[in-house]
């Protein structure tokens, strides 16, 4: 896969919300028309589509966008955050590279107020059902707030230091006008926060969305001349671990180490270029230690030195290394992934408005996902 | 601190030898028949041995917490508002490092759990059933 062969040439998604009236595949279809109008071209202009297992098939998005010739469908095999921001991108690369498409569409749709909510598909889990639950370790808060115990033994990491991610995020959402949650919180607010799982709060923790988005990706010669500002995609990775859902909580050897020096290694590698070279990135943040040890592995600082590059503000408006500039899944919503790249295509556009971070250029977007990690690099050009 | 009642839900065997285990006092976990080395959760498939079987062996009654948490509030689901707040540990124990049983952490008031922690098996009535738990070792 080569640097720059392909470009983001349109993004698009419905309002994030609580709950939506729209079903999954209204809002899938909505943000794939804005999507495509972004890009200003015409549904039959697509000729591909990279969905996830998750969302609707290609053949029913097809069907509703009225597109007839679609020479290209495949499925990404990895999970939440991970299939829209690396999975999804090599496969459109790919096809084409090779030929098969020139336009393709990558759409995702998200129900967290589905029934059985985003527990559901934990309690499926025999393993879960039959050696966790009934202890009540249930749910990725307290999956999470358990790593976030684990991670504190290991590297220390205060009450303060913590809350100043969820803290950083919230600040950036404040300057997104589409952002969910934007009532300004400090670390008073933060203490005000319901405690769910020792040491998180609500405030740690993803929002509960419904919505879709989209994106398309098209050839980067093409995209020269097209609508937007072109947002060329220069670096891919992916990591993975042999871990399985039933078991990546309690048994890896250590149950926050996610495969992302895996993904960032070949994505930087591919794109030329190392982490100090970023103007600002957009980190998957499920819960606030996720995002805290992305950032380390990604490598914005030091092993053991995210909760000081949180609290130092360097990651915050006006920082050195903005991260999640539209607020992140824990106060813009929670699209898993897709939402963090289409926001690293506005701000490498210029179209962030107040929460524009000057002359950006270059912007790193991360997914993670079950055992899977990805990493993006973008760049303006 | 209280018990969260909930109880496995058996859609197969696999894990009953695990709880047998606990209502005689003992802790039991898996292991690779041919090898002998510990193989912990039960997978439908050993990885990368996939035609490897397991016998259940008894394990080590104390170990080391590798992690926790106190559940403030409870996401199982059904109404579990009565039975928080209560701490999981995640504990590994002496004879199997690496193994980590999910367990109720049993102690008195103010003793709080911490990762490292020395702690023995202390099964728990919980409803009509006992769940694992664990209790600081003094």
């Amino acid at each position: 896969m080569k640097a720059g062969t392909i470009a983001i040439t349109g993004v698009g998604e419905t309002p994030m919300v609580r709950a939506s009236q729209q079903s999954l595949l209204e809002m899938t279809v909505d943000a794939s028309m804005m999507a495509i109008a972004d890009a200003g071209l015409k549904p039959q202009d697509i000729d591909g589509f990279v969905v996830n297992r998750n969302s609707h098939s290609a053949d029913e998005l097809g069907f509703a966008l009225g597109i007839d010739k679609r020479p290209f469908s495949a499925i990404t095999d990895t999970v939440g955050g991970t299939g829209p921001t690396a999975s999804a991108l090599t496969l459109a690369l790919l096809a084409i590279e090779a030929g098969l498409a020139r336009h393709v569409l990558v759409p995702y749709g998200f129900q967290a107020t589905r029934p059985g909510g985003p527990y559901g598909f934990h309690s499926r889990e025999p393993l879960k059902a039959d050696l966790e639950m009934p202890v009540g370790y249930f749910g990725q808060p307290s999956y999470f707030a358990a790593m976030a115990n684990r991670y504190a033994h290991e590297y220390g990491l205060s009450e303060e230091e913590l809350a100043s991610v969820s803290i950083t995020f919230r600040k950036w959402a404040e300057l997104t006008p589409a952002a969910q949650k934007r009532d300004p919180m400090d670390l008073e607010g933060y203490r005000k926060s319901p405690m769910i799982s020792t040491p998180f709060r609500v405030a740690d923790c993803c929002l509960m969305t419904d919505a879709g988005a989209a994106y398309v990706v098209s050839r980067a010669d093409e995209a020269r001349d097209m609508a937007q500002p072109r947002v060329l995609v220069d670096g891919l990775g992916l990591g993975t671990t042999r871990w399985p859902h039933s078991m990546m909580f309690t048994q890896a050897p250590s149950i926050f180490d996610f495969p992302g020096r895996e993904s960032a290694k070949p994505a930087f590698e591919m794109a030329g270029v190392i982490a100090a070279d970023l103007d600002c990135a957009q980190i998957y943040d499920g819960f606030s230690i996720s995002a805290l040890v992305q950032a380390e592995q990604l490598g914005l600082c030091g092993e053991g030195e995210g909760g000081k590059f949180f609290h130092a503000g360097h990651a915050a408006p006006g920082g050195k290394m903005p991260v999640n500039t539209s607020g992140g899944h824990m106060s813009g919503g929670y699209l898993p992934g897709i939402t963090l790249l289409i926001e690293g295509v506005r701000q490498l556009r210029h179209q962030r408005d107040a929460a524009q971070v000057p002359d950006a250029t270059l912007c790193a977007v991360t997914g993670l996902g079950g055992n899977s990690h990805a990493t993006t690099i973008l760049r303006r050009g | 601190m209280g018990i969260p009642v909930h109880a496995p839900k058996f859609e197969s065997d696999l894990l009953k030898p695990f709880y047998e285990g606990l209502a005689e006092g003992e802790l039991r976990l898996t292991a690779d028949t041919e090898t002998g080395e510990w193989v912990w959760y039960p997978p439908e498939m050993v990885s990368g041995r996939p035609h490897a079987t397991l016998e259940w062996k008894k394990a080590s009654a104390e170990g080391t917490v590798y992690t926790y948490t106190t559940v403030i509030r409870s996401l199982l689901p059904g109404d579990h508002k009565a039975e928080v707040p209560f701490t999981v540990v995640l504990v590994e124990p002496d004879d199997a490092p690496g193994c980590r049983v999910p367990g109720l952490f049993v102690a008195d008031e103010g003793v709080a759990a911490v990762c490292d922690m020395r702690v023995r098996l202390h099964p728990v009535q919980a409803g009509d059933h006992v769940i694992a738990g664990f209790a600081p070792i003094s």
